[in-house]
């Protein structure tokens, strides 16, 4: 074949491109030995008889020194809307998410099943809250947990926009922004959800919720373990699994005696009965970068096509150019 | 008499520049929670702006021809020998000077096709822009999948990204502004046509004129 030069800035540009391309399929999955847990909902019961499942009272208890506590005059509205987020006075609350509660049990009925679902942050794969805010202050470490720096956080709530579970949860009057809030309508508080007690793993501990569980419905473990135990109870209860694919991977695997889509449509009935106008669901999510991720890659390979197109151009004088 | 300032081939890199940029402004500020909290949804049109995930598209759409334009640009005018944009020695004291005379104050030192000043401000811009450049290829890289940068490059590199678009947006704003003055208004229209005005070149790059530079 007779190599021209459009022939041979071709080649060298796919070559170029070749050489991000392969990356794109290598995914860095998060390490093996990173933490997953597993959540088995034929042994939770969210705790019948207690006043509260004992993982959410647990973790409320023990993660209290992190709660926000916000001063009374630090309470203003996001100027110029005429609203602002405060908890503080509804700490009580233990049915959703709030900055004063990581964890809830949800509780509903599939079929002859009564289910009992904790739900707190899946740790995805390939969080939007983490890649997608804009000051980069929400970490997820190799080790698996995703959490938020709650000294630098403006509390924007992007984190909870993109998170198709709408995990984190703003309180206002407290953080950064409270520094210049009087002079600039900037930020909104600080974002609060689970960190899966990295400190207590950071020493070899566990999380509290998984410690306090009396029906050890919940586990921690390796990754590659916990997978391989969630597949084979799966198996076992010829059940269904959610966590492994969802949102682009997790690293909170459940595992149901019923297939999730069931359950997902009875919350969303549930919700209609009760007036509710969103539950936390358990769908399958698409992960938000992943749609995008072919954009992603014509960013990356522009500066190749850039650089083929000048090099394709160099020399040729446009007509009437100034030739000095 | 006109002169040929701009090839054709110089004014669309500039255009692509100049558009994407601008919009890379407008999708990278739409990155953070502004649009709906200061009712920029409200403006009529505008609804769509607080939506991250139209947004974040074109902030790639426009990243993409940005930095393809950009590349070319360097490798385009390093192939060809062209720096007359390129600051040399001297270039800052003789740029105090020629900002002095935009307001009156001195008289304007002779410059080459590029006054000083100009090409104090390629730099910075030209700067600015490779700062965003590389801290959004690392940024493009991590939306690609599970890949898990070390926490604190992330955050700095969002922070720089950041930051650095701030600064893009002011030096964007100080250059229209600067085409505003009366003096300088006859480069609006070379941007388009390529040409100026052979008495406009002798009053401010008469070098140009009498060296020959590029």
């Amino acid at each position: 074949m007779k190599i021209t030069r459009r022939t041979f800035l071709k080649g060298s540009a796919m070559a170029g491109a070749m050489t991000v391309l392969p990356k794109v399929d290598a995914y860095a999955a998060p390490a093996p030995q990173s933490y997953a847990t597993l959540i088995d909902l034929t042994k939770c019961d969210g705790c019948a008889g207690q006043e509260s499942p004992l993982c959410v009272a647990a973790c409320r208890r023990e993660r209290a020194a992190s709660f926000p506590e916000p001063a009374q005059d630090q309470l203003r509205d996001y100027w110029p809307q005429k609203k602002h987020e405060d908890w503080s006075n509804k700490r009580h609350l233990t049915d959703r998410f709030t900055p004063y509660n990581w964890l809830f049990v949800q509780q509903v009925q599939v079929g002859e099943h009564v289910l009992s679902l904790p739900r707190r942050c899946m740790h995805c794969d390939n969080p939007p809250c983490v890649k997608l805010c804009p000051f980069g202050i929400n970490h997820k470490s190799e080790e698996g947990p995703v959490h938020i720096n709650q000294n630098l956080c403006l509390g924007g709530a992007k984190c909870r926009t993109v998170c198709p579970w709408s995990v984190p949860q703003r309180q206002a009057g407290v953080g950064l922004y409270t520094m210049w809030q009087e002079y600039l309508p900037v930020g909104g508080g600080v974002m609060y959800k689970c960190d899966l007690c990295k400190d207590e793993l950071a020493v070899g501990g566990t999380p509290h919720c998984i410690s306090a569980c009396p029906k050890d419905a919940m586990a921690i473990g390796k990754r590659e373990e916990i997978f391989s135990l969630a597949r084979q109870l799966k198996s076992d209860y010829n059940g269904d699994i959610y966590g492994l694919d969802e949102n682009g991977g997790t690293s909170t695997i459940y595992v149901s005696p019923v297939p999730f889509a069931e359950i997902d449509e009875a919350l969303q009935q549930q919700a209609q009965e009760t007036g509710n106008k969103q539950t936390v669901r358990l769908n399958n999510p698409e992960n938000m970068l992943d749609k995008q991720k072919g954009l992603a890659l014509l960013s990356l390979v522009a500066p190749v096509a850039g650089a083929a197109a000048a090099l394709g151009l160099t020399g040729r004088k446009d007509s009437g150019e100034d030739q000095r | 008499m006109k002169i040929v300032r701009h090839s054709l081939t110089v004014r669309i890199t500039h255009w692509l520049i100049a558009v994407s940029g601008i919009l890379l402004l407008f999708s990278g500020f739409g990155q953070m929670p502004m649009y709906k909290r200061y009712n920029i949804v409200k403006i009529p049109g505008l609804a769509w702006s607080s939506n991250y995930e139209l947004t974040l598209i074109m902030h790639y759409v426009c990243a993409a021809i940005f930095t393809a334009a950009v590349v070319f640009h360097i490798l385009y005018h390093l192939r060809r020998k062209e720096f007359g944009i390129v600051p040399r020695r001297g270039d800052l004291g003789v740029s105090l000077r020629g900002f002095a005379a935009m307001f009156g104050l001195g008289k304007e030192p002779e410059h080459e096709k590029f006054q000083a000043k100009q090409r104090v401000i390629y730099a910075i811009i030209g700067s600015t822009s490779l700062v965003l450049i590389a801290t959004g290829l690392l940024k493009s890289y991590k939306n690609l999948g599970a890949i898990i940068l070390d926490p604190m490059l992330l955050q700095w590199s969002t922070y720089l990204h950041t930051i650095f678009g701030m600064i893009f947006m002011l030096l964007f704003l100080a250059h229209v502004a600067a085409l505003l003055l009366k003096s300088h208004r006859p480069l609006i229209p070379s941007m388009f046509t390529g040409k100026v005005d052979h008495r406009y070149v002798l009053h401010h790059h008469r070098k140009w004129l009498t060296e020959g530079d590029s």
